[in-house]
């Protein structure tokens, strides 16, 4: 289950040695933007964000593809760029504690859970609520049921994603990563809900 | 040593040239009368790293709008920062790195915690899956972070941090091809570095991170290498806070397994100071060949005959000679057998630690001593 098709084949990981990476490149045309994942452990985080990574076939957009950050840019019709810096984050229930190191000064939460498992959708709200309580108040929020794909299994009805999302002004959306759906459009959906520096 | 590192030192020392210039007069005072004005206060962490923090800006245009740098590229001024952040916090090193009691406590703590656990800690307790079980990868990600106090300059500090990383990282993108094995990102990377840091047991990594986050140019400690940081200051928590619910082992095993580190810890420490004061009793007069006991007051009552010479003892001796000996028999044999029936991982350490103390193999000496001190037994009642 989960990536198939997306599984890595040539890793073109630059860790650590961005010296271009330019910090603090944030003009109102190129966003850099602090993206974290948060999830029960399984329910499919970092296939989303292979896929979304892979997906992006720009010869010139320089990513970065490790096992836990990634990075991508994409490019937006108003030739506006935004570079994600995703940020995952351990699902597994020992680490919950850790959580607010890594969502820290993020721009973005985007909070998985897997449509075949309630358990993970009941993790997913415990994220929101801490998300509301601790992160930054403009941060933006998205809720994501993956394993879209698995719609025999379903244990959470599309309409309580909806409902949840609309009652904490997120963003919804259910994905498969592994048919690819919707994800280009999760991702592009969070750049335009995006805050913009202000600039004349 | 990789490309990036040699080009890093040369332009450490193409910076150090630059400074000689004459032209750079202004920028060397600055330099060191902000290196100096540091010896006037006592070390505050916090407004320390704000004091630092504010210089590199101050440095960084103060090098844009100057003669020897027109025309630079980008690269060229990241250059001559990595430098100066390099030979400030090397002057500096002293006064900024360590100095807070408070991290130091935690440094401790951490210590401790990770000496016990050492003892007994295995993969599976982080559920870690088999495929990322590779020993060798995880020794040179161990090496990676044990270098972090080899190095002065927050840069090289937080290099050491990456290398390691990226040596999971790799193992983890390894993996991902090799096997039909599903990604799972986080999920696999944090426990690695959880088990490598344990593993590990890098030196003064409350300090350390500390000294990080408080003196490598902020506009460098974003991205990738924050995250990376930000998982080994996660690594840290969890460690510190490490207890009977973390692991994927039996809560009372948990409690066990620490009472026996502590036992472990205790022994090793009593052995080192019985040794300690074996090494200041070769001066004094009494020494008992042989023997690692030293022959205090105390010690006296608890094992009489310590001292006795045979020409001295009388056959009322005998009985209680027969009844002491009966009781370190029992004691003794007890001990090993409780030592052996230690799993490996506990056992050796203690063997180990028995070894560098050297008291040798008791296990293996057991039955030859036994021998031993029957016989004599049998000659004295004779």
């Amino acid at each position: 289950m989960g990536c198939s098709a997306s599984l890595p084949e040539r890793s073109s990981n630059q860790l650590g040695r961005g010296n271009s990476e330019n910090g603090g490149g944030q003009d109102a045309k190129n966003l850099r933007v602090k993206l974290v994942l948060l999830g029960d452990s399984g329910v499919g985080k970092s296939c989303i964000v292979l896929r979304f990574v892979r997906g992006q076939f720009d010869p010139t957009s320089k990513v970065t593809v490790g096992a836990s950050f990634l990075s991508q840019t994409i490019a937006l019709q108003d030739s506006t760029t935004v570079k994600f810096e995703i940020w995952d984050t351990a699902g597994q229930e020992r680490y919950a504690s850790l959580a607010p190191l890594y969502y820290r000064g993020a721009a973005v939460a985007v909070v998985v859970y897997d449509i075949t498992s309630l358990e993970s959708f009941n993790k997913a709200q415990y994220w929101v609520k801490e998300l509301q309580k601790h992160g930054s108040s403009d941060i933006v929020l998205a809720l994501v049921g993956n394993k879209a794909d698995l719609h025999e299994q379903r244990e959470v009805p599309i309409q309580d994603g909806i409902e949840y999302a609309e009652k904490n002004g997120m963003f919804f959306i259910e994905t498969s990563a592994k048919t690819a759906d919707n994800i280009n459009e999760l991702f592009e959906e969070i750049a335009k809900r995006l805050p913009r520096p202000s600039t004349n | 040593m990789d490309a990036s590192t040699s080009s890093q030192s040369l332009s450490f020392f193409d910076f150090l040239d630059r400074m000689r210039n004459p032209a750079s007069i202004n920028l060397v005072r600055s330099i060191k009368s902000f290196i100096v004005s540091f010896s006037f206060y006592p070390p505050n962490p916090e407004s320390d790293g704000k004091r630092v923090q504010e210089f590199y800006l101050t440095m960084e245009t103060a090098i844009r709008e100057h003669p020897l740098w027109t025309g630079a590229t980008e690269e060229e001024i990241d250059c001559a920062m990595e430098a100066l952040e390099k030979y400030v916090m090397t002057k500096l090193f002293s006064r900024t790195f360590g100095v807070s009691h408070e991290d130091a406590k935690i440094d401790h703590e951490i210590l401790e915690k990770i000496c016990l656990v050492q003892t007994f800690l295995k993969p599976e307790h982080l559920d870690i899956p088999p495929i990322l079980r590779n020993e060798a990868s995880w020794l040179l990600a161990e090496k990676e972070l044990q270098k972090i106090n080899t190095f002065k300059a927050p840069r090289e500090k937080l290099s050491s941090i990456m290398n390691c990383c990226r040596v999971i990282n790799n193992l983890l993108l390894n993996a991902a091809m090799t096997e039909n094995h599903v990604p799972a990102g986080a999920d696999e990377f944090l426990p690695v570095l959880i088990y490598v840091t344990i593993k590990a047991n890098p030196p003064q990594l409350q300090s350390n991170l500390k000294f990080i986050q408080l003196y490598r140019r902020q506009a460098k400690l974003i991205s990738e290498p924050e995250y990376y940081f930000t998982n080994l200051v996660s690594a840290k928590s969890f460690i510190l806070d490490l207890n009977d619910k973390s692991l994927s082992m039996d809560e009372i095993k948990f409690e066990e397994n620490m009472k026996a580190a502590k036992l472990t810890t205790k022994v090793t420490s009593a052995a080192s100071q019985v040794t300690q004061t074996n090494l200041a009793n070769q001066h004094g007069e009494k020494k008992i060949p042989g023997g690692s006991i030293t022959a205090s007051p105390l010690q006296e009552s608890e094992y009489p005959y310590l001292e006795a010479k045979s020409e001295e003892m009388t056959l009322k001796d005998v009985d209680r000679l027969l009844i002491l000996y009966k009781d370190v028999v029992a004691k003794y044999t007890t001990l090993c057998k409780a030592i052996s029936n230690l799993p490996p991982s506990d056992k050796e350490p203690i063997l180990r630690c028995l070894e560098s103390q050297g008291v040798g193999s008791m296990l293996e000496l057991q039955p030859v001593i036994e021998n031993k001190e029957a016989s004599h037994a049998k000659e004295e009642r004779k």
